[in-house]
């Protein structure tokens, strides 16, 4: 009887994980760019979801141009917040930075708080919820959209970085900041680019998250240190490892709680980068960083 | 020298001490009684704010009638966050500097027993709707509940769920803290009584967006129905998962979710009927009958920002509702002078009081704080209604 949930576990453990994996991924751009972690990402994951809310229940369009317009101003929110609070302490000391995100994260759970606070949301998915059955295996629709995108989203981005030109100088200017000066790449502007993508990637990974769960302002806690188990699994600063990362949590996490105990899938977040960082401070596939003084 | 002076401001600060815990008139002048209204304004425990709406839109409405033996009432709101550390400061806020009488509403358990010790010996009474049993049992002098606590509602549960021929597998799915044990242990407890059975114990934290793990393991486990001492977003997520995978259970949810806002959150409640059931506190369906009085009051007396947004007064403003009516009683019976003392009496006075809204009456003595035993159930009938049941196929009438 428990291994026969087995398929089920692993099934449910990759839609979730796709999950992580996006949000792992939109922390990872902003990291690869600028080498600061985001600690105020998952707000902006929970402000990227209630965007979508307020553009489609609140002002009436469609679905997919609510989302469009959420993407969009998560973007600008991300840029901006780049622009005008991380760049002018660009030059100080890295703490700064990490309390600057950890700063702006709160902030922004704070205004949902003032508006929602009071209230449990629960989004109406654009599509109908069915469910399949595979053997005794239940698969929704909502793992089906989920999976769908991610893997979609993850198609387009891997076209972008290695197929297009703007690819490579996103590539090169990861690689080599200084470098990428040296050509004429406006590097402080590539950072708050950055920003806005990642911000925007995260706002995608609320939408899908909007879909499957009620929506509260705190739910950019519990996304932010799943984001950040998946990066540090991964590795940091890769972004394959991201993904990878992002969907061996997810299954981790189902099968820790199923066969061990549902305990684990709260810590299992924190479990994980406690253990990376001891035995594999790399990540699954980071690279080992050399430093020559 | 210093000895003799050391020893007139010892004594000097020991009768201030004594002097401010013997003022039991604190709070009350000739036209007015302050009241401490202490709750989570901020934070994520946000929602149970309609439990300090409820209440002040009672005072209000007295107010408008003339008050009470001359007095009207005059609320201080101070925000705890659900945090103890928070909760302590407020409180320590509404006693010494707003010098208010008595602290009511203050819905977190965890916040209600961090402050007790400040208010017995203080002697500030408190009157809230937090679900933690340890508050008001044993009786201490001045600390009542007037709703229903984890015991009853607990029991509840569980009596509900086994009340359906055949039901003794029971799983528990609950949060790992003080409130959610407030239930589960209860319902346990009256389980384990009654020849049945705990077949799995699953948590399911504060912000899970996802409850695979869970729903798999209460259906391996063959239980029958699920105490789920959850509070709403969680519940939601849980119910969610035993719907995907198709789990024949019934659920009984604790009162730390909304009925109303958990059924919104499906579009189809074809797996919540006759299987999603809430302890239902009041004597009628929410906004009619007996209830259509507070309704009107709520609406009357709330501004826009203490209404819900969306949508009419739910279940939590009228269960914060009473905490006022009993309050308000008491301070009727202890006449024109009140004191802390006498209020205290007043409410020990108080027996079979109808507050027209719960589904029990209210009963307190020297030695039972707690005023209410009897709830019902509430849940979806076969045909989609809100029903209110007295138990498991028994709806109340007028109810389905």
């Amino acid at each position: 009887m428990m291994l026969s949930l087995l398929p089920q576990l692993l099934v449910s453990g990759i839609s979730s994980g796709m999950l992580y994996a996006l949000i792992a991924l939109s922390m990872t751009v902003v990291y690869r760019a600028t080498t600061v972690v985001n600690f105020g990402h998952g707000d902006m994951v929970a402000a990227g979801a209630y965007a979508v809310f307020v553009f489609g229940l609140g002002f009436g369009f469609p679905f997919l141009v609510a989302m469009a317009l959420a993407i969009a101003v998560l973007f600008l929110a991300g840029f901006a917040t780049q622009r005008f609070l991380m760049q002018p302490i660009v030059a100080g000391p890295h703490l700064s930075l990490a309390m600057m995100a950890l700063a702006v994260g709160y902030t922004i759970r704070g205004a949902l708080r003032l508006e929602w606070g009071t209230e449990t949301l629960n989004p109406s998915r654009p599509y109908p919820q069915d469910i399949y059955m595979f053997g005794n295996v239940v698969i929704t629709t909502d793992d089906v959209v989920i999976c769908g995108f991610v893997l979609l989203l993850l198609a387009a981005l891997f076209l972008l970085l290695q197929m297009t030109p703007l690819g490579k100088v996103i590539q090169a200017t990861f690689q080599s900041q200084r470098g990428a000066a040296l050509v004429g790449i406006n590097v402080p502007m590539f950072h708050a680019l950055m920003w806005g993508g990642g911000a925007a990637l995260g706002a995608i990974g609320g939408v899908m998250l909007s879909m499957i769960t009620p929506l509260t302002p705190d739910l950019g806690q519990w996304t932010l240190v799943q984001g950040f188990a998946a990066m540090t699994l991964g590795g940091f600063g890769s972004l394959g490892g991201a993904v990878a990362g992002g969907i061996l949590l997810g299954i981790t996490e189902k099968l820790l709680g199923f066969y061990a105990n549902t305990v684990f899938i709260e810590i299992t977040g924190y479990l994980v980068p406690i253990l990376v960082l001891l035995l594999r401070p790399q990540g699954l596939f980071g690279r080992r960083a050399i430093v020559r003084v | 020298m210093r000895i003799t002076q050391a020893i007139i401001a010892v004594v000097a600060m020991a009768g201030l001490a004594t002097a401010a815990r013997a003022d039991s008139t604190q709070g009350i002048t000739a036209s007015t009684i302050m009241i401490g209204n202490m709750g989570p304004f901020s934070g994520p425990q946000s929602t149970f704010t309609p439990l300090n709406y409820g209440p002040e839109a009672y005072f209000r409405y007295i107010n408008e009638q003339g008050g009470v033996n001359g007095h009207k009432f005059v609320t201080v709101f101070a925000d705890d966050s659900c945090n103890e550390a928070k909760g302590i400061a407020a409180a320590k806020k509404l006693i010494y500097e707003d010098k208010v009488f008595m602290i009511m509403a203050n819905p977190c358990s965890g916040v209600a027993m961090a402050i007790k010790p400040m208010l017995v010996q203080e002697g500030v009474p408190w009157i809230g709707a937090s679900a933690n049993p340890k508050i008001s049992r044993p009786a201490s002098p001045g600390i009542f509940h007037s709703t229903y606590t984890g015991i009853e509602s607990g029991r509840a549960m569980a009596s509900f769920a086994m009340g359906k021929p055949g039901t003794t597998k029971i799983a528990l799915a609950m949060h790992s803290d003080d409130w959610a044990h407030g239930y589960c242990d209860n319902a346990t407890d009256y389980i384990k009584g009654h020849n049945g059975e705990i077949v799995a114990t699953t948590a399911l934290e504060h912000g899970a967006t996802d409850g695979t793990a869970q729903a798999l393991q209460i259906k391996a486990s063959g239980a029958q129905a699920v105490m789920a001492c959850l509070y709403q977003p969680e519940l939601i997520v849980l119910l969610r998962e035993l719907q995907k995978y198709q789990v024949d259970v019934i659920v009984l949810g604790a009162l730390g979710a909304d009925f109303d806002q958990v059924i919104q959150a499906f579009p189809n409640h074809d797996y919540l009927k006759q299987r999603f059931f809430q302890p239902y506190q009041f004597k009628a369906k929410i906004g009619t009958g007996p209830l259509k009085k507070f309704h009107d009051i709520f609406v009357k007396y709330l501004t826009k920002d203490e209404l819900p947004k969306v949508g009419e007064p739910t279940n939590f403003y009228y269960f914060g509702v009473p905490a006022a009516i009993v309050t308000v009683e008491a301070f009727r019976r202890a006449g024109p002078n009140p004191t802390r003392e006498s209020w205290e009496k007043a409410m020990e006075s108080l027996k079979d009081f109808d507050t027209g809204v719960l589904a029990d009456s209210e009963t307190f003595g020297p030695d039972k704080h707690v005023g209410v035993e009897k709830m019902y159930a509430v849940g979806l009938s076969a045909q989609g209604q809100e029903t209110v049941y007295k138990a498991w196929g028994d709806a109340l009438p007028d109810t389905e």
